[in-house]
């Protein structure tokens, strides 16, 4: 195998430099070929008979055509083969290094220990070939991932597993041999290593498809026996390779199914603002006879489908699993993506309602993970997606993922009534919940009762909106300043907003007009606690800790 | 110019404004910036109303009256402003705590930011040319997220410094991971 190979002795220190698949410059770059060869065909078809011509002209010269394409060619595979023997990369304990570039080389350097996620990327070309790419996601503004590709795909895996239990703290061996015993390793600690800690699991909704499920996340479902032996077949497709990967097991969680997806879909008021726009269209043409304002509709049009679209095709065939490695989500019908946020990396989770999805009661959970970016409206956005659409008791799964523990004063049955109040609940039936005060009324006429937060021993609670009702919770060790606003109008009825900063993403966590003594409060406490928390986190290398 | 107070060093502020209750938590001593801020935001914006004002005058004289509203805009913002920032100067402040940096801006819009030490990652010291000459400089806080908005302006170079350093130091013995 050629990906096997290494890059010279002497490159590092130690470090065992490997190559990446050599198809790999084409899968990058096959846009651009194929950019040369349409706009060149494009010349050549607009004007058959002058290249006929202009053919038997050059008749004669032949030879000097075929050259131009053969060294033009050449280039190209010149090109692409310096490019493919200047990418290498290597993995040690504390690091992954990647370096690549022909004329600017670049070399790049991810801490494990500061890891925020490795995602295992396959565009649809890269499917064909049983490609993958390796994305170790840190901390550090839009372009800052480590993009190891492309790979055989059970190279990827191996890899994968590798980095995740260095990142995890455990001392992998570097040889075949060993393999075996680091996936004893990880697969032992699962019931330490996750804070489910047994009873406390009250989140887990009695009922619902993932109950039924094997090995669903129910309370103290398995402390002691993780189902199946590491490795799950099911998530590595093409797996029968050599090595058994040193994968972690994991369980599934729950998966949605194309048809909910798709009726989700159905229910977006975009959807139906865009046929409406089409039917009206269609009357004009049929009154006026011209089609010219189709011509000029077709953007919008176009661009609600592309949305559409990718919505569908980003989370298409969405599944959720636990594993001692974090939250292993795998989703995509065309280019598809597995990615595992170890524990402790997620900064915030929201669950949103919109009226379109009141009925069957769905939810869209969302996550910030530093590193991924992926503020409102951007391209990548089903990254930042922990469940696309689901039925109330799998998004309360989802947000068990995140917080095993709420840490609730009260048990399961409170923990389960907190969380029905977050979700729904408003001023006239708290029990948990600070609110806008009645003053707040003139303000934010129509969701001032439902502005409110709550606080547990782990996370806090900010709940808000009333036709798109939202909910964001932000683990307390996981807050990055807090600010404390008030406008003028505010300040007459003695209001102000909290807001929590968190790194960037989807999730930007707020409590709007408070009372503006409970405000002040409620500043001062959560800075308090989110020091308290954070001198207690856990470790960066999460098994760390455990061994 | 206007007459601008223009005070030696920076003073350990009064509370800028009178204090209400949110906006000053118990147990805190504010610092005030230098006034000298209220000089470098005053010659800035003149610079930038200035253009359209001589525009609008000129254009008003050769062609047609009307252009005394291009002229008049810009000299009714800057007449607000000349009352305005100074008020906003003072209403600036911050304050160290044993664990985190508050920061208090704002009279018709407030704003508090408490920034714990060890979510820090960087500190930058900022001066442009007008601010050197002034002898003031801005302190910026960089958290991890992108919405901190933690900055202080209009500091006398040696507190810039001394703060660079002293939350640089404090956020080492405190860093935590993200």
């Amino acid at each position: 195998m050629s990906t096997e190979e290494t890059a010279g002795p002497a490159a590092g220190a130690g470090l065992r430099w490997r190559r990446v698949h050599p198809v790999t410059p084409f899968v990058r770059g096959w846009a651009v070929i194929v950019a040369v060869l349409v706009i060149g065909s494009q010349q050549v078809l607009d004007d058959v008979a002058g290249a006929l011509e202009a053919a038997g002209e050059i008749g004669s010269f032949w030879w000097i055509v075929v050259l131009a394409i053969v060294l033009f060619v050449g280039i190209v595979f010149g090109y692409a083969a310096l490019a493919w023997r200047m990418t290498a990369y290597a993995v040690d304990d504390d690091a992954a290094h990647l370096r690549k570039g022909v004329l600017f080389r670049q070399q790049r350097h991810a801490r494990l220990d500061r890891l925020q996620a490795v995602d295992v990327r396959q565009p649809l070309l890269a499917r064909l070939f049983g490609l993958a790419e390796l994305r170790l996601e840190v901390a550090g503004g839009a372009d800052s991932a480590v993009a190891i590709g492309f790979l055989k795909e059970a190279e990827a895996q191996r890899l994968r597993a590798d980095l995740l239990a260095r990142a995890a703290g455990i001392r992998a061996g570097k040889t075949s041999p060993a393999r075996p015993s680091t996936a004893d390793a990880h697969g032992a600690p699962v019931p330490a290593a996750e804070p489910v800690a047994g009873v406390d699991l009250p989140v887990a909704p009695p009922g619902g498809d993932t109950a039924a499920a094997p090995g669903a996340p129910g309370p103290a479902a398995e402390t002691s026996s993780v189902g199946g032996p590491a490795g799950e077949p099911e998530d590595a497709p093409a797996a029968g390779e050599d090595v058994a990967p040193p994968e972690a097991p994991e369980r599934p969680v729950y998966e949605v199914p194309p048809s909910r997806l798709l009726l989700s879909l159905l229910r977006l008021p975009g959807l139906w603002v865009a046929v409406l726009f089409l039917v009206g269209l269609g009357v004009v043409v049929a009154m006026t006879g011209s089609f010219g304002v189709l011509v000029s509709a077709a953007p919008a049009v176009l661009g609600v489908g592309g949305y559409l679209f990718q919505r569908f095709a980003g989370e298409f065939g969405f599944r959720a699993a636990l594993s001692p490695d974090g939250i292993r989500l795998r989703h995509g019908l065309l280019e598809t993506r597995a990615q595992t946020i170890p524990p402790g990396r997620v900064q915030a989770v929201s669950l949103t309602q919109g009226p379109w999805w009141r009925g069957p009661d769905w939810w869209r959970v969302r996550v910030t993970v530093a590193g991924y970016g992926g503020a409102e409206g951007s391209t990548d956005e089903s990254q930042n997606v922990l469940l696309p659409v689901g039925p109330r008791s799998e998004a309360l799964t989802a947000l068990w993922l995140v917080l095993p523990d709420l840490e609730v004063p009260g048990g399961p049955d409170e923990t389960l009534a907190l969380l029905d109040e977050a979700l729904t609940g408003d001023a006239r039936t708290d029990r948990w919940f600070v609110t806008s005060p009645r003053r707040a009324r003139l303000l934010d006429p129509l969701s001032w009762r439902r502005n409110g937060y709550a606080v547990t021993g782990r996370a806090l609670f900010a709940r808000g909106g009333r036709w798109v009702r939202h909910l964001e919770v932000v683990p307390h060790e996981r807050t990055q300043s807090l600010g404390l606003d008030q406008g003028p109008w505010q300040r007459r009825r003695g209001l102000a907003s909290v807001a929590l900063h968190t790194t960037p993403g989807p999730v930007s966590p707020a409590v709007h007009h408070l009372d503006a003594d409970e405000a002040a409060r409620l500043l001062g406490e959560q800075s308090v606690r989110a020091r308290a928390a954070r001198a207690h986190a856990g470790p960066e290398r999460w098994m760390e800790a455990r061994q | 110019m206007t007459s601008i107070p223009t005070g030696p060093e920076p003073s350990p502020a009064p509370p800028a404004t009178p204090s209400t209750g949110p906006f000053d938590p118990p147990g805190v001593t504010w610092q005030g910036v230098s006034p000298r801020l209220v000089q470098a935001r005053l010659i800035s914006a003149t610079a930038t109303t200035a253009v359209p004002v001589v525009a609008g005058v000129v254009l008003a004289l050769v062609l047609s009256p009307w252009f005394w509203l291009l002229a008049g805009v810009p000299a009714a913002l800057l007449l607000w402003a000349v009352l305005l920032v100074p008020r906003q100067v003072r209403a600036i402040g911050y304050a160290e705590r044993d664990d985190d940096l508050l920061i208090r801006k704002g009279i018709l819009f407030r704003s508090l930011v408490v920034v714990p030490y060890g979510r820090m990652q960087f500190v930058d010291v900022e001066a442009g040319p007008l601010d050197r000459k002034l002898g003031i400089a801005k302190v910026q806080l960089h958290t991890a997220s992108a919405n901190t908005d933690a900055d202080i302006p209009g500091l006398v170079p040696d507190e810039a410094e001394r703060l660079r350093d002293r939350l640089s130091a404090r956020g080492e013995a405190r860093l935590a991971g993200l």
